[in-house]
């Protein structure tokens, strides 16, 4: 049985969050490419950063979709987004420094169909579902290309797939040792699907807050920025993953006390080892 | 035969560790009251009953330990990588992992109390401090044993996924076994105990959960303490029969036409559950009955 929610007015409008999040997603993706040009990795916390920013827009795109009652849909919103992201962030990866341009344009256009078709042909008929599912797709693709770009270094197909060690003093090159060859893109995968529904899923309800809900979005991207920068220190120099791991830990904490004081803000009560409170009719 | 009895052996391994995951994730998640008794304990605010039961739920619990075991694996992959020891990798990748679940936990709790403010619903900091401790201690029993098995199936097996890949696999299937088989137990009968047997939960009921215990106010630890002995043990062999036999037959039979033979071996197996299920399934409506008497249902 899922609750009822009616669409909640008031906070930023959407449209104002969907351009924020694409423009700084798309930024901070191509930052970092300054690693690329310096011919370091230290620059690779961008991605994390992108993956933040991503979600934020994500998260709030949920919420539209969700308003219209589809109350134990929200976990699933995640998975669609992911799994429509996903297949354009592998294919765009194929074409270099366009990469990010290239996922935006496929995974509207994957996110478009799929709209399309719960709406027309399964009969849907929610009036937000085209255009959420086409932006959740981009976000899908955009989180997964982030997190590739802050494990890995780069978002280069071949850098995705390939890594060198080196074995007995000589180079090698090793197929398993690499994001996707690893399956970290699994992780990166359920990181960014959970980070992305659970913000709604936990605030939804009659005392739904904007700000509290976008908190704890940038809230769940910093935590899932803290694990993958401790998974980055297999693929990236020591040096790049600590910063990445250090800016992290900052924005999560900063975000988790932030999340705090905005619950205890909006709860009706703020109570430590007391009782039930006594209601009328109960 | 060598390569059979050493086989067999993993095989029984990774059975047992399954069916430790199964009970420990069975109970991690009635403590938090994740899956579908989640509504329920979401909806008794608004129907005006204010309860101290613990409201974590994540996501459902197959996409949640889905999510808890990749990472446990993957930041266990990169941990081997970087040439720690695979026990101490996997470890410290659970220890990892649960700190991801537990703040998650915390901020499900607090997210979802304070949206339901408006039904006076206060958010109880003692409950935050005692249950989400105990659910990441659950939990981190049930990432560790499955990531372990992971470990087994993909080293000792030579399995050819990579390990954040097969427990992303297995951590979901973790999380489906434990919500099929145990959440019924938790939702059904602990938190509707107040409710005739078999009564189902008519509209009538809806969020009456039992709030109050033989003595005091029931919390979620109360709950983890009830499900664990038959919900808890249910999920832990339903998990471990998947796992082992799953493995088993793969072991035993692959070599007979080219992997057909475990394939068919699979569809026999499940032929012959279908049987046993129908069997119990008919066993319980002559022994039960249907349940009939409408009136009962709303006292």
């Amino acid at each position: 049985m899922s609750v009822k929610i009616e669409v909640i007015a008031g906070g930023v409008p959407h449209d104002k969050i969907m351009i924020a999040g694409l423009v700084s997603t798309i930024v901070c993706i191509y930052l970092t490419y300054l690693n690329a040009f310096t011919n370091t990795q230290m620059f690779s916390f961008f991605g994390g950063l992108a993956v933040v920013a991503a979600l934020i827009w994500g998260s709030h795109t949920i919420k539209v979709l969700c308003s219209y009652g589809i109350g134990t849909g929200v976990p699933s919103a995640g998975m669609i987004a992911f799994g429509s992201g996903i297949i354009a962030m592998l294919l765009a990866t194929k074409f270099g420094m366009l990469a990010p341009i290239v996922a935006l344009v496929l995974a509207a256009v994957i996110g478009l169909i799929l709209g399309y078709v719960s709406n027309s042909i399964l009969n849907m008929k929610i009036p937000a579902m085209v255009q959420a599912l086409t932006e959740m797709a981009v976000v899908g693709a955009f989180t997964v290309m982030g997190f590739a770009a802050m494990i890995s270094g780069g978002f280069t197909f071949t850098g995705l797939t390939t890594s060198t060690a080196t074995f007995l003093g000589f180079p090698i090159t090793s197929y398993a040792n690499s994001f996707i060859g690893g399956g970290l893109i699994a992780v990166a995968f359920l990181l960014g699907a959970i980070a992305i529904q659970h913000p709604f899923n936990a605030c939804l309800g009659p005392g739904w807050k904007q700000d509290r809900m976008l908190m704890l979005t940038a809230e769940c991207g910093f935590l899932s920025m803290i694990v993958a920068a401790v998974m980055s220190f297999a693929l990236i120099s020591a040096g790049s993953a600590l910063i990445s791991l250090i800016v992290a830990i900052i924005g999560w904490l900063y975000t988790y006390t932030r999340f705090f004081e905005m619950s205890k803000r909006d709860a009706a009560a703020w109570l430590d080892s007391k009782p039930i409170p006594d209601t009328e009719g109960h | 035969m060598e390569n059979i009895v050493f086989g067999i052996g993993i095989t029984a391994l990774t059975g047992a560790l399954a069916t430790v995951a199964g009970s420990a994730e069975d109970t991690e998640s009635n403590i938090g009251s994740q899956g579908d008794p989640n509504s329920q304990v979401q909806l008794a605010p608004q129907m005006g009953f204010l309860h101290r039961i613990f409201n974590k739920a994540v996501a459902g619990e197959p996409p949640a330990y889905g999510l808890w075991c990749a990472l446990g694996a993957g930041l266990a992959w990169a941990f081997m990588a970087m040439q720690v020891n695979a026990i101490l990798a996997i470890v410290l990748g659970c220890i990892l992992a649960v700190f991801v679940q537990g703040v998650y936990a915390t901020t499900a709790y607090l997210g979802r109390t304070a949206s339901l403010a408006k039904f006076g619903q206060p958010v109880y900091v003692d409950i935050i401090k005692s249950m989400t401790t105990v659910t990441m201690a659950h939990a981190f029993i049930a990432i560790f044993c499955t990531v372990a098995l992971c470990q087994l199936i993909n080293g000792a097996l030579g399995h050819p996924f990579p390990l954040p890949l097969l427990a992303l696999i297995w951590g979901i299937a973790l999380g489906a076994a434990g919500s099929a088989t145990g959440n019924p137990y938790y939702g059904k009968e602990r938190q509707y105990q107040n409710q005739k047997f078999g009564a189902g939960v008519p509209i009538s009921a809806s969020g009456n959960i039992v709030r109050y215990a033989e003595a005091g106010e029931r919390n979620s630890i109360d709950n983890g303490f009830f499900t664990h002995k038959i919900g808890g043990s249910a999920s832990g062999i339903c998990f471990g029969l998947i796992v082992f036999l799953e493995i088993w037959r793969t072991i035993l039979f692959e070599r007979i036409y080219a992997g057909w033979g475990a394939i068919a071996v699979g569809v026999l197996m499940i032929l012959i559950f279908t049987v046993i299920d129908r069997y119990i399934e008919v066993w319980a409506r002559k022994n039960y009955g249907p349940y009939t008497v409408a009136k009962e249902a709303d006292a």
